[in-house]
């Protein structure tokens, strides 16, 4: 799920950058060490949209870096259990495959693939049904379940499943 | 009454005609059951002291060994005195001293049985008081003890461990071996209207020590008056009744516990294998010499080999005791402390609690460590019928069965297989069908019982070990007969929850009810009772809380809970669950993305992540071993007992599973080989693999031996990602030092950087892959600290001696001499290092390196960090700034939060969508907005050779300062401050001398800039104050190009220079042209982006390469 939501940081500032550019140099570096990061309670921070307010920047003693507190709006991503993703698989193996949707890892395992589709080994691994209609390979994209998560440090890891009604594959690159 | 007493006589005559000990106690009952006189007999082995030391806290009941009296053949005199009285019991009871066996279950019931039976007797005599016959009673239970006795000590059984020993009717003992029994004995007797001491001696506790000590001592011989001792037995007794009830706390047990003043235990040595022997010579002295002796008791425990235990208050005691047996020499004595005294004498307890479907081990015979499913239990004669998958060599059965000769292959045990029955008619062996008692069909075969290919033995209970049997997957799935669904099978394993352990469930678990009527009801855990768990339950309109027994619940996960493996084969892993199938579990795990099956009851869940088990003894996950057969390998998975290895075979994996006593040692060395190019490849560095099965992988070389390296490739989910190859498939990316052939080398992309006189190099790759080039020019500015820093230098002594590595700080008498084939910085003493080495060729590639890393500056999780480190490198202090730079984690290949690169390099969209902050930049490729920064900064190399700046070291310290102001704002030094860089013009302004800079390296590049740019390709012109993209139609000599403008070309022609032109970075579909390496000039198809990767379709050959970005440009649309 996305939100927009309004952070708050400390940008350390090496006194270099000072000048009438300090506000886009702090900004722009905001937006380098912020985005694509991930955290455990806000998952992943897709974009700055915009700076709330820069506070006063304290000097440092003995380095003149300066600090400001900078709060942010940021539009922050962060999968959920029992949420419904659309994902592009990645990577299919017996075991299952492995969908991102945007920065977000997701396995699905083969205990969570519907019955019918069976892994088809071979140049493109793939899950196929018994009938051949369906075939989930990589670049597939696909409707998915979140039902269960890790959140790393770096990084949030999740377990889907299509095994649902109104869940698989949602639009077959090779049927383009 | 008189016959009865000469009876008893008749009886202490036979004891003390009898060479060694007696099973008093029976006697005792006997006589007590005849007569209600005590014996007049005196010797006295007392244990007084032990029914002190019990242990509540241990919930270990003590038992006491008196082992050394009874043995069998008096134990078989009883019997005959006992006979008297039932000839039925005896029978059952002769035989259970032939069955050594102990169980807790068949003691029990037979305990049952001696009670109907002394209720009958009871019944019998009611005319006697009630307390009579409990003490009979009491004795039949010593007569266990006396199986106890005959039993291994290790047999012994916990309780609650608040028993208080039980008293004795006779003065032969004055305090006995309390018999432990477990709780439900304990309730029973409770029940039951006689009564069974408990708490019995407290009393006597409490009055004092000395009391008891005074009685314990042997002086009851007169009592020629039964009504005397008939009188003083009530008097012992009939308290004992009163205070029945009193449950003994857990303090009033601590004082149980022996204390200073109590009697010591000393450790004797005696003759090995004699320990009981001497025991009875003791008592056998004791009887003798009475009171004389001053010790206590002495015990033998089967356990204890060499030495016997002697109760006495002072070791002068003991050894007057000991004095004259011949068993005892070298008058050791030893003080067993305190503390230790009741560990002497308790026993781990052994309920074993048998029943049908349980699983067990066998634990002799061909079948020894073999599981077995328990069919029929016969507590009676302590044998029980198992199930086991047959092992039989039906070749050496059919040999035997006619008659020819056996050849007897020692040590050798059949594989387990279930039984063919043709098979074996074909070998004509005779198959016969019989039926068993319960008209069970079974296939006979010698005396074997086969069923469904199975193997039905009986065997003694004492033969399998039913404790802790954890079947692993594996087990029961060879259990399970083929095309059998296996229903039982699961069911039963509910069998195994009998071995859990205790705690087990904690509160707020999750929980199923798998039995009864509530099955299936789920709930969390609230409290835990003894076997009772309270639940609340999931459903609403239920009680609060219910009450389940423990073995009717089963932990409950969902799929997607994080749960951690605590105990079983995978113990220690931790994965997410996927599918829930009754009491297993599949989880994926964290680390090797693999499912893993488990019981649910191993599983806890835990928001931890680890690998579970990664190393038995010396070896762990991921070394490099040698095996046996001077092969060698990674270790890629760590299993119970073994490893999985793969082997050291390139170009196919092959994976061995290899025991710890198979692998030889770890290899350990540091070596390094030369890739196809002839280019050093040492541990860490980062290859592509460019033939084989696995062409196209790349990643760092973990091992290396024999010129086979194991490159682990974390997008390679089999073999933990670890892929064999040889070093002359490999090629070095980027890695610690490669100076090879660089004309050849199309993979190695900072060729040009590598060696200084050539440095100049397209534009746009700087451009594309970040500012690296700043790192160089930064480097250069710190150089002029110290002359040693930034050259390379060899360690001469030390632990590093031999390593090359460059300097990157001198503090004091030690430099700081970052390693090139460890990616690591070391402190190393000054006068350790040798700073002659061969610097110059290097120095080039160290800035090529420098630069290499922020190729991916996305990819780094640690940018953030850089910044700080990053800005001092504008000051003097621009040391440390470099650290990072080429830190391990730094490495572009080290494991990296994959969606960085999404974010930023592989995705250049993302950039642009948040143009607000980079006013002025053009929209088609904002952060690539011509930075004559970048100009100067990117050619620093160039700089310096072209200039004929000397590159020693001291040059190079001393030179800075004319390039110093090249590194102006530092802020073309911040990886993608592109991006920002437009929007702050200021950066040029200060650096004046950047522009000049500028100018040259074009005319430097223009040799080495050919290969980069060519025709057809499309670019993005920056010319001053003009920005537009064109399509290259001619790359001239001097390296400037013709470039026609506009996206399709059609527009004027101009001619730029390299430096004013970088390639467009293609996209995704793009079609590109491949502007360096082997298939350069080549055309294709961009189908994919992977980090800094491009993956190419090849239009002639339609394959599909992985390439570097850099060396891609988008085609212009002819």
């Amino acid at each position: 799920m996305f939100f927009h939501i309004v952070l708050e940081r400390n940008m350390q500032l090496h006194p270099r950058y000072f000048g009438r550019n300090l506000r886009d140099n702090l900004v722009s570096k905001l937006m380098k060490d912020v985005e694509g990061t991930c955290s455990g309670r806000h998952g992943f921070v897709v974009a700055v949209t915009g700076i709330e307010n820069v506070g006063k920047g304290l000097i440092r003693d003995g380095t003149g870096f300066v600090t400001f507190p900078v709060k942010y709006q940021c539009v922050v991503f962060r999968p959920f259990k029992g949420e419904i993703l659309e994902a592009v698989v990645t990577m299919v193996n017996k075991m299952g495959f492995f969908a991102e949707a945007g920065p977000v890892q997701i396995f699905v395992s083969n205990h969570l693939i519907p019955d019918d589709m069976e892994f088809q080994s071979g140049d493109i691994p793939n899950y196929t049904t018994s009938d051949g209609s369906v075939k989930i390979q990589k670049d597939s994209e696909v409707r998915l379940k979140i039902i269960g998560t890790r959140v790393d440090a770096t990084e949030i890891f999740c377990i889907g499943t299509i095994k649902d009604d109104f869940l698989g594959v949602i639009n077959d690159p090779t049927a383009i | 009454m008189c016959a009865k007493l000469l009876l008893l006589i008749i009886i202490i005559i036979i004891i003390f005609t009898a060479a060694f000990a007696v099973a008093v106690t029976t006697i005792i009952k006997s006589i007590q059951r005849i007569t209600h006189t005590a014996p007049t007999a005196s010797f006295i082995i007392s244990l007084t002291h032990i029914n002190k030391i019990k242990e509540p806290f241990l919930s270990i009941r003590v038992c006491l060994f008196v082992c050394f009296f009874f043995s069998i053949p008096f134990c078989v005199t009883t019997m005959s005195r006992r006979g008297m009285d039932d000839d039925e019991f005896e029978e059952e009871e002769e035989e259970e001293e032939q069955v050594a066996d102990f169980d807790e279950e068949a003691e029990e019931e037979e305990e049952m049985e001696e009670r109907g039976f002394g209720g009958g007797k009871g019944g019998r005599k009611r005319s006697r008081s009630s307390f009579i016959d409990d003490d009979a009673e009491e004795v039949d239970e010593d007569e266990e003890e006396e199986d106890y006795d005959d039993e291994d000590f290790d047999d012994g059984k916990s309780g609650g461990g608040r028993k208080p020993k039980r008293g004795r009717v006779s003065n032969f003992f004055d305090e006995e071996a309390a018999v432990d029994s477990d709780e439900e004995e304990d309730e029973e007797e409770g029940e039951d209207d006689f009564i069974v001491d408990g708490g019995a001696d407290l009393p006597e506790e409490r009055d004092s020590r000395n009391v008891r000590r005074g009685r314990m001592l042997p002086h009851d011989e007169d009592h020629e008056d039964l009504e005397a001792v008939a009188k003083s037995i009530q008097e012992r007794y009939g308290r004992r009744q009163a205070e029945y009830d009193e449950e003994a706390t857990d303090v009033e047990q601590q004082a149980l516990l022996p204390s200073v003043r109590d009697p010591k235990l000393w450790m004797v040595k005696c003759a090995i294998g004699r320990e009981r022997e001497t025991a009875v010579c003791l008592m056998q002295k004791y009887i003798d010499k009475g009171s004389e002796l001053q010790i206590r008791s002495a015990i033998a425990l089967d356990h204890l080999k060499n030495y016997i235990y002697v109760e006495a208050d002072k070791e002068a005691h003991v050894r007057e005791a000991c004095k004259g047996l011949r068993n005892i020499f070298g008058q050791k004595i030893t003080l067993v402390p305190i503390r230790e005294m009741t560990d002497v004498l308790s026993v781990e307890s052994k309920a074993i609690d048998l029943a049908r479907d349980t699983w067990v081990r066998m634990k002799i015979g061909t079948y020894k460590g073999d599981l077995a499913k328990v069919v029929d239990v016969d507590n009676v004669r302590q044998r029980v019928t198992v199930k086991l998958i047959p092992r039989i060599d039906l070749q050496a059965l059919a040999n035997k069965l006619e008659g020819r000769e056996v050849v007897k292959k020692k040590a050798f045990v059949p594989p387990p297989r279930f039984l063919n029955v043709e098979e074996a008619r074909e070998l004509h062996i005779r198959v016969e069908n019989r039926r068993d008692a319960y008209g069970e069909r079974f296939d006979a075969i010698g005396g074997m019982m086969f069923k469904d290919g199975f193997l039905y033995k009986t065997v003694s209970i004492k033969s399998i070990s039913a404790q802790n049997i954890k079947p692993t997957f594996d087990e029961l799935e060879k259990f399970r007969k083929p095309g059998e669904n296996g229903d039982g099978d699961v069911a039963s394993l509910s069998t195994l929850f009998a071995n859990r352990k205790k705690g087990h469930f904690l509160k707020g678990d999750a929980v199923i009810v798998i039995k009864g009527d509530l099955k299936n009801l789920k709930g969390w855990v609230e409290k835990v009772d003894e076997d009772n768990v309270h639940i609340r339950p999931e459903i609403k309109g239920l009680p609060k809380t219910l009450a389940v027994n423990e073995k009717e619940l089963c932990k409950y996960f969902e799929p997607g809970n994080h749960v951690k493996v605590v105990s079983g084969a995978q113990e220690g892993a931790t994965g997410m669950v996927v599918k829930v199938e009754q009491h297993v579990l599949i989880l994926i795990s964290d680390t090797t993305k693999e499912h893993i099956r488990v019981f649910a009851d191993d599983v806890v869940e835990s928001s931890e992540v680890t690998t579970g088990v990664t190393k038995i003894g010396d070896y762990e996950l991921r070394d490099l071993v040698l095996l046996d057969n001077l092969s060698f390998g990674v270790i890629i998975r760590v299993e119970s007992e073994a490893f999985q290895v793969l082997k050291g075979v390139p170009d196919r994996p092959e994976v061995a599973l290899v025991k710890l006593r198979e692998i030889k040692c770890k290899l350990d060395k540091k070596i390094s080989v030369q890739d196809r190019y002839k280019n050093t490849v040492s541990a860490k560095d980062v290859v592509r693999i460019v033939e084989g099965p696995c062409k196209g992988k790349q990643g760092p070389v973990e091992h290396i031996y024999r010129g086979v390296l194991f490159i682990c490739d974390r997008h390679h989910l089999e073999h933990a990602g670890f892929i064999c190859v040889k070093a002359q498939s490999c090629v070095v990316v980027g890695g610690s030092r490669s100076n090879g052939d660089r004309n050849g080398d199309a993979y190695s992309r900072f060729a040009s950087l590598r060696t200084p006189p050539r440095i100049p190099q397209s534009p746009s790759r700087f451009n594309r892959g970040g500012p690296q080039n700043h790192f160089g020019g930064r480097g250069r500015g710190g150089r002029g600290h110290d002359g040693l820093t930034g050259s390379t230098v060899k360690v001469r002594q030390g632990p590093y001696k031999g390593y090359r590595g460059r300097v990157i700080e001198v503090k004091g008498t030690s430099v700081r001499v970052e390693l090139e084939s460890q990616m690591k910085v070391v402190t190393v003493d000054r006068n350790h290092i040798s700073d002659n080495v061969a610097v110059t060729p290097y120095r080039g590639s160290r800035y090529g390196m420098g630069s290499e890393t922020p190729m991916h500056p996305s990819r780094t999780p640690l940018h953030p960090y850089m910044t700080p480190m990053r800005d001092p490198g504008a000051t003097p202090i621009h040391d440390g700034m470099r650290t990072p730079m080429r830190d391990p984690a730094w490495n572009p290949y080290t494991p990296m939060s994959p969606p960085r690169d999404n974010w930023e390099d592989g995705n250049p969209g993302s950039w642009a969508a948040s143009p607000q902050y980079q006013p002025g930049s053009p929209p088609s490729r904002p952060y690539e907005a011509p930075t004559p920064g970048a100009g100067w900064a990117s050619t620093p190399g160039g700089n310096y050779s072209e200039a004929g700046t000397p590159r020693d070291n001291s040059a190079y310290a001393n030179a800075p300062s004319p390039y110093l102001p090249s590194t102006p704002g530092g802020q073309p030094m911040t990886p993608n401050s592109a991006s920002y860089l437009p929007g702050t013009p200021g950066g040029q302004p200060m650096t004046p001398g950047a522009g000049g800079l500028d100018m040259m390296s074009p005319v430097l590049g223009g040799d080495n800039e050919g290969p980069w740019l060519m025709p057809d390709i499309l670019v993005n012109v920056h010319k001053p104050g003009d920005e537009s993209v064109g399509v290259i139609r001619e790359v001239l000599p001097d390296g400037s190009c013709r470039v026609a403008l506009g996206s399709s070309g059609n527009g004027e022609i101009i001619t730029a220079l390299p430096s004013e032109m970088e390639a467009v970075v293609p996209r995704k579909s793009d079609k590109i042209k491949i502007m360096g390496g082997a298939l350069r000039g080549a055309t294709g198809k961009l189908i994919g982006v992977d980090g800094t990767d491009g993956i190419v379709k090849v239009d002639d050959t339609l394959d599909v390469k992985i390439l570097d970005l850099v060396i891609l440009a988008k085609l212009a649309q002819a």
